[in-house]
């Protein structure tokens, strides 16, 4: 009989506990005429609000956003970032029309500058058309908004750009971020100076450049070996001259073209007297090309107005 | 006499690094034999630029394949130089397409032999056991795979290397138990048990736009820039080509994208490697060991292979050396310790000073005895514990064996195998250690990772 009893007596407590429960559930629950009153709730839905005044407007014309000065922005001078260059050179040269917009990095959606905000065309143009363009899309781009784009097929295209994303561009970062000289004197002003007063974020950021620089420089060897780094940009200087040759473009195209346009943004940037370059050993490297020069000189007169 | 430092051979190749086989071939082709010795070494940090192939003339060292073979064109006042009277624009592909080939056929030869989980395991991995001395094999190919790794982040294949695959099913976000549930055997499940095939499309294109350039570049010619000149560029596309077609591997997706594709690339390779590095390499000549062969017949066998490598046996310091290097190579390890050591390496190649290394070795070298004094230690303390316990047994069976001296083998064997699995345990503890230590560090990287995302365009 015990077991039976004690059963019964949970089973008594659990219907308690049970009714309990249930009355703490109806004390918490919302009762029905404040229910009825929140759910007339919103009563009034606004619009959207407007776009603070400083946002930047859609514009007729797409906006390369690149690494400038704002009034070099304005007149459309070339950037000075070689990436920046590069992408800037080839829509001038494409003919595709845009103005430009000083930026930097924590501006683009890939975290990396250049980027194309396209047009609007008319009011009822649709979201999708208003997804900024991201640097390797510029081709594709360039050709649907009927710019003038010829590729050379040439064999030698991919190992003559492969000196300029490694031979050059390692010596570029050398000689730009990890010389001391041409730090504080180019680099600095340019890329630090811009973004803050503080000298402590100031200090911070130059740090960070500096060791990106180094971090990737030492991806490929075990060493940052100065003298390697200038005699191979050297070589490639001298390879890239040798390929021009006597021709004004490079693969003997009667228009310049994308590659023009990969050379002549480091070209540009090394040959720029108003950057003040402290250590000028890429420099005179470069110098000693002629033709290199002379390249150099053809682009900027003929798509930035000369200097 | 010339003395070029080396990673060992491997794959019937004199050297398992595309640079190396590089420097081999360029000093096979230009100096004359005799006057140089191939030294299959296993420290880096012989060579000032720290990394192998290093070239040593007496008390010189000269690191790097480029470097090499400018030093080279000097010490012999320009005789010994393959690249010499080629056409202006010849030399400019030479050194345009070098420049191609080293920055994109590392990736591939990363991809293939190191970040690629299956190769590296079931090969790379032991091969570089058979090379190096005793704790070597525990630190170095693991260094060597995390620059491969770092190297090719930029690809997007890392899903190639499933050690390191985090992405667990998220099997906690349904409530239906596991039991329960259909095993769905869709596409992408089946594939991701393969790595390598559900990324074949994008490996192939990345093959490809290494391989089609050089075949353009070579056409019908007999080497890539000129019909009848071995050039630099020779060397260093042999060494990679011969690296990618050579080695057989469980994963070969490299290879096969080459003799599918680019069968006159391959037997140029074969042709030429056959004639630059001889017959077969095996681990054997480059130690020089002798299996069973009396003197007599070494010598017959140099005789006869008039194309073989002139190696000498390395001398790498014995213990001391070794553990040298496998001090450093912990040290590079430790996550601030291995930055500062780093950063000071790239800061002393401007000016290399000698007070510096004198200074320092006798510190490092009473480190060495330290360490090596502690660790001989725990492990003979080790020994006889276990040797106290299984020394009776062993009498045992000797007496019951009369004297058969397999029995006694046998447990001499198994106490061997015993060493080895604690020596095993050592190591995985070790590497649990460094996982912890990376996991603790992940914060710290996530921010650098950070800042070169954001940073990378302005260089």
């Amino acid at each position: 009989m015990p077991p039976q009893e004690s059963t019964e007596k949970v089973a008594e407590e659990q219907s308690s506990f049970s009714r309990s429960t249930s009355k703490v559930r109806d004390f918490f629950s919302i009762p029905a005429p404040v229910k009825q009153l929140f759910d007339l709730v919103p009563v009034v839905t606004y619009p959207p609000n407007q776009l603070p005044l400083r946002a930047p407007k859609s514009a007729r014309i797409p906006s390369l956003y690149v690494f400038s000065k704002d009034q070099d922005a304005a007149a459309g001078r070339p950037s000075f970032n070689p990436s920046c260059l590069k992408w800037q050179t080839f829509l001038n040269i494409a003919g595709v029309d845009h103005r430009l917009i000083s930026s930097n990095n924590h501006s683009s959606p890939t975290g990396s500058l250049p980027f194309l905000l396209p047009a609007i065309y008319g009011p009822n143009s649709s979201q999708d058309s208003l997804v900024p363009i991201t640097s390797n899309k510029f081709v594709k781009y360039a050709i649907e908004h009927g710019g003038k784009v010829e590729e050379s097929s040439s064999m030698r295209y991919e190992a003559y750009q492969s000196l300029l994303d490694h031979r050059i561009r390692n010596a570029w970062l050398y000689t730009l971020y990890l010389e001391p000289l041409n730090f504080s004197a180019v680099a600095y002003p340019l890329y630090v100076l811009p973004t803050s007063s503080n000298p402590l974020v100031r200090a911070s950021i130059s740090h960070q450049l500096r060791s990106a620089a180094e971090a990737e420089l030492l991806k490929n060897t075990s060493i940052i070996d100065t003298d390697d780094l200038y005699s191979e940009a050297d070589k490639a200087f001298e390879a890239l001259s040798i390929l021009l040759g006597e021709d004004s473009w490079f693969f003997g195209s009667d228009k310049p073209a994308l590659f023009d346009a990969s050379v002549f943004a480091y070209t540009q940037l090394l040959l720029d007297d108003d950057l003040g370059w402290k250590e000028k050993k890429l420099c005179r490297a470069l110098r000693r090309r002629a033709n290199l020069v002379q390249h150099r000189e053809r682009l900027l007169v003929r798509y930035f107005g000369g200097s | 006499m010339l003395e070029l430092h080396v990673w060992g051979p491997a794959f019937g190749l004199p050297s398992l690094d595309a640079h190396c086989l590089a420097a081999i071939a360029y000093l096979q082709q230009a100096v004359p034999r005799g006057k140089w010795q191939l030294i299959a070494s296993c420290d880096p940090a012989l060579s000032p630029t720290n990394e192998l192939p290093a070239l040593r003339n007496g008390d010189i060292w000269i690191g790097g394949f480029r470097n090499i073979f400018h030093y080279l064109a000097q010490c012999s006042a320009g005789e010994w130089v393959l690249d010499a009277g080629l056409p202006e624009q010849e030399g400019a592909d030479c050194i345009a397409f070098s420049s191609f080939v080293e920055s994109h056929g590392q990736p591939l030869i990363d991809l293939s032999l190191y970040v690629s989980t299956q190769n590296y395991t079931t090969t790379t991995r032991p091969l570089y056991s058979t090379l190096l001395p005793f704790p070597l094999p525990y630190l170095t190919p693991p260094s060597i795979r995390a620059t491969a790794k770092q190297r090719t982040s930029h690809l997007g294949l890392s899903s190639l290397d499933i050690d390191s695959d985090d992405s667990s099913p998220s099997a906690s976000q349904s409530i239906i138990p596991d039991s329960l549930r259909r095993p769905r055997n869709t596409v992408s499940s089946l594939l991701a048990s393969n790595p390598e095939a559900s990324a074949q499309i994008r490996l192939d294109a990345l093959a490809t736009s290494f391989f089609e350039p050089l075949q353009k570049l070579r056409a019908k010619k007999r080497f890539f820039v000129s019909e009848s000149q071995f050039s630099s560029l020779d060397c260093l596309v042999l060494g990679y080509l011969s690296l990618m077609l050579v080695p057989e591997l469980p994963q070969p997706w490299l290879a096969q994208c080459m003799k599918k594709k680019f069968p006159s690339l391959c037997s140029w390779t074969e042709e030429l490697r056959k004639t630059v590095y001889g017959a077969e390499v095996t681990v054997h000549d480059a130690f020089l060991t002798k299996l069973g062969d009396s003197e007599l017949d070494l010598r017959m066998k140099r005789l006869r292979g008039r194309g073989h490598l002139p190696w000498k046996a390395p001398d790498n310091g014995g213990a001391l050396g070794i553990g040298g290097v496998f001090l450093s190579g912990v040290a590079d390890g430790i996550p601030v310790v291995g930055q500062l050591r780093r950063n000071t390496r790239m800061r002393q190649h401007g000016g290399l000073t000698t007070e510096d290394g004198v200074e320092s070795s006798s510190f490092q070298y009473l480190t060495v005895i330290a360490s090596v004094v502690a660790g001989l230690g725990a492990v003979a303390g080790y020994m006889f514990h276990e040797g106290l316990i299984s020394f009776g047994d062993g009498e045992e069976v000797k007496e019951k064996g009369n004297g058969d001296g397999l029995g006694s083998l046998g447990e001499a064997g198994a106490a061997l195998g015993f060493y080895a699995n604690q020596m095993d345990e050592q190591v995985r503890r070790q590497r649990v250690m460094e996982e912890m230590n990376a996991r603790n560090v992940v914060p710290v990287t996530e921010v650098d990772v950070d800042v070169e995302v954001e940073r990378t365009p302005v260089l």
